[in-house]
């Protein structure tokens, strides 16, 4: 018996009508990808990798095809729905993080929580394992202003995990990163995907970050023109 | 739908404080605004219908029903109605019938003083005062015929645009070009006569050179109003017209009804240029923070949700700004003398202004804080996320 995948595209297509001109990124996908999978987005601007990690995260449609995700086809849910499907099942890590600046660290990570009806003192216990998870509990009560990069983007993760999504997407993550930062971003996600078993979509421009990935997909011109598996025992 | 809390609002005001100090300052002067507004038309009508009394009738010249002073009538028509018509009220056998002079006349406190303003004189006997029972001597005495005396309503030095050192009792008025003596001060709260000087009827009557009376008003006791209207009727001879007492001052008020309505329109002009820059500061605020709002719904948060939570933050400012404003109006807009043609009358800033302009507060707030708000939410999400 053969298990569906966790995630299920099929002639996924994505059109944008600018004044006269269709513009294209994403043209005719068919993708499959399983649960607790590291799939790494790559290829050059204008390639289609965004748009397919905005499709995948339910912060867009697609104009054509069906997506699949946990059995649930997004191209079906009102938009109240796929709110709620993006706050039941997603977690969105930025490239430039995107914390609220007038809120804490902790409050930050709370924010997910918050569309749940929780009492306060799980709330609690779930943003502090988050922040210690992302090894930043140290600075929960910190304001964006006063982290490094790092740790604002650790901050960023912890807010994308508090609400346990089975999901994570991350839109270059270490892209405004220095090098040892990027490194223990990058380290922290794998974690995330090996330890708890989170399917995570990440795209990237950088060959080091791709290469924490089991499975790597190349994209040009919106169209899948390679597949590579150099990770994929470690799936296994 | 889940909701964002109220605290990520009132931090949001927090991010840049002089924008929310002025979003309030803006709020409080457009609410202060309205409620000097509703003040002046609330005092303005109150003081009409408090100077009526529904037992009180004036008897006015034919013709003149709007303004007693362009009536002239017969000075023999306060006795002649008086022995005519039984059942009015007597006090100790003298009737409550006051035969009366209004005339407006340009007042000086000395003879060369420039720029005279002009002040309502009343010329009245004795029974005057069994009339307008809201009249109350608070110093001195009333004037006595022949001596050219007056006594002033307390307002009538506002009025004036004098100090009430200017016009103690003992000292001296320049009406038109004669001398005459302050004998007296009078109240008479919420009415136009607080703004107005008394005389003896003959004194002024003399100074003026008419021998004419302006009115006659009385108090009808067992009598009824269709026995002062018959007589005025019958006495064709007299040229009269009988009229409540409060018609007569709903009639002003209905005069003066456009002068309210230019009132409002100016203070909802104002109201709405505040309401344009509210709109200004808040389509700034709110289009600063689209990729953060964005990111909002990325987590889940609906459209709602978020327009929702930037209301609120817009209706804290205009409410902090309108609660500023009730303090400064009722602490020193209530009461406030205010000239106008009626006399002068105080604003009134009751319970019912201050809902008004709370409620103003708070619909500028919700209109400042909508169009914005759902213009920083168009953009599609992945656009959001894209900008600056």
């Amino acid at each position: 018996m053969t298990t569906a995948p966790f995630i299920q595209c099929r002639s996924l297509t994505r059109a944008y009508r600018k004044g006269a001109t269709v513009i294209t990124p994403l043209r005719e996908l068919d993708l499959d990808v399983p649960a607790g999978d590291f799939v790494a987005l790559m290829g050059p601007s204008g390639s289609g990798k965004t748009t397919l990690l905005n499709l995948i995260a339910g912060i867009d449609r697609p104009t054509a095809g069906s997506l699949i995700i946990g059995g649930v086809d997004l191209g079906r849910l009102s938009a109240a729905r796929l709110a709620d499907w993006r706050a039941a099942s997603v977690g969105y890590v930025f490239q430039l993080y995107n914390l609220v600046p007038v809120l804490t660290a902790y409050e930050n990570v709370e924010l997910p929580l918050l569309l749940r009806r929780m009492p306060s003192r799980e709330r609690h216990r779930r943003v502090a394992l988050a922040l210690e998870l992302t090894g930043i509990a140290d600075r929960h009560d910190h304001y964006p202003r006063q982290l490094s990069g790092g740790q604002e983007q650790r901050v960023a993760i912890a807010r994308a995990i508090v609400a346990d999504p089975p999901l994570l997407v991350a839109d270059e993550p270490t892209g405004d990163l220095d090098g040892e930062s990027a490194a223990a971003i990058m380290s922290l996600l794998v974690r995330l995907n090996r330890e708890l078993g989170k399917t995570l979509i990440m795209v990237t421009h950088d060959p080091r970050s791709a290469a924490h990935a089991r499975r790597t997909l190349h994209l040009e011109k919106g169209r899948l023109v390679a597949d590579d598996r150099p990770n994929a025992e470690a799936a296994a | 739908m889940a909701r964002l809390p109220l605290d990520y609002a009132v931090r949001n005001l927090g991010r840049s404080p002089l924008r929310a100090g002025l979003s309030v300052l803006g709020a409080c002067l457009v609410v202060l605004l309205i409620i000097a507004a509703a003040g002046f038309v609330t005092g303005m009508s109150r003081s009409l219908r408090a100077s009526g009394d529904d037992r009180h009738v004036i008897l006015l010249g034919a013709g003149s029903e709007e303004s007693i002073e362009r009536s002239e009538i017969p000075a023999s028509v306060g006795s002649l109605v008086a022995a005519a018509v039984p059942g009015l009220e007597t006090s100790m056998g003298v009737p409550h019938v006051s035969a009366e002079v209004h005339v407006q006349l340009p007042v000086r406190a000395t003879p060369d003083a420039d720029n005279p303003r002009l002040l309502l004189i009343r010329g009245v006997t004795p029974a005057a005062m069994l009339v307008h029972r809201s009249v109350q001597i608070t110093e001195g005495r009333f004037p006595r015929a022949g001596h050219d005396e007056i006594m002033l309503g307390s307002a009538a030095p506002r009025q004036l645009g004098l100090a009430e050192s200017d016009l103690a009792v003992g000292s001296t008025l320049w009406i038109d070009k004669s001398r005459w003596t302050i004998v007296g001060r009078f109240a008479a709260p919420g009415t136009v006569m607080q703004a107005e000087a008394w005389t003896a009827l003959t004194d002024l009557k003399a100074a003026t050179k008419r021998e004419t009376d302006s009115c006659v008003v009385l108090a009808l006791g067992d009598a009824e109003f269709a026995d002062i209207d018959a007589f005025a009727r019958q006495r064709l001879d007299l040229e009269l017209t009988a009229i409540p007492e409060t018609r007569y001052y709903a009639g002003l008020a209905s005069f003066f009804r456009p002068v309210q309505a230019v009132v409002w329109a100016t203070a909802l002009l104002i109201a709405a240029g505040g309401l344009l820059g509210g709109l200004n500061t808040m389509y700034a605020a709110f289009s600063s923070r689209v990729r953060e709002l964005g990111m909002l719904q990325c987590l889940g948060y609906r459209r709602g949700a978020i327009v929702l939570s930037l209301v609120q933050e817009s209706l804290l400012a205009a409410s902090a700004g309108a609660v500023l404003a009730s303090i400064v109006g009722l602490a020193m807009l209530d009461g406030l003398a205010v000239r106008f043609s009626t006399g002068v009358f105080g604003l009134v800033v009751d319970h019912t202004v201050v809902a008004l302009g709370l409620a103003a507060g708070l619909a500028l707030g919700l209109i400042g804080a909508l169009p914005p708000a759902l213009r920083a939410l168009r953009l599609p999400i992945p656009e959001s996320l894209k900008a600056a």
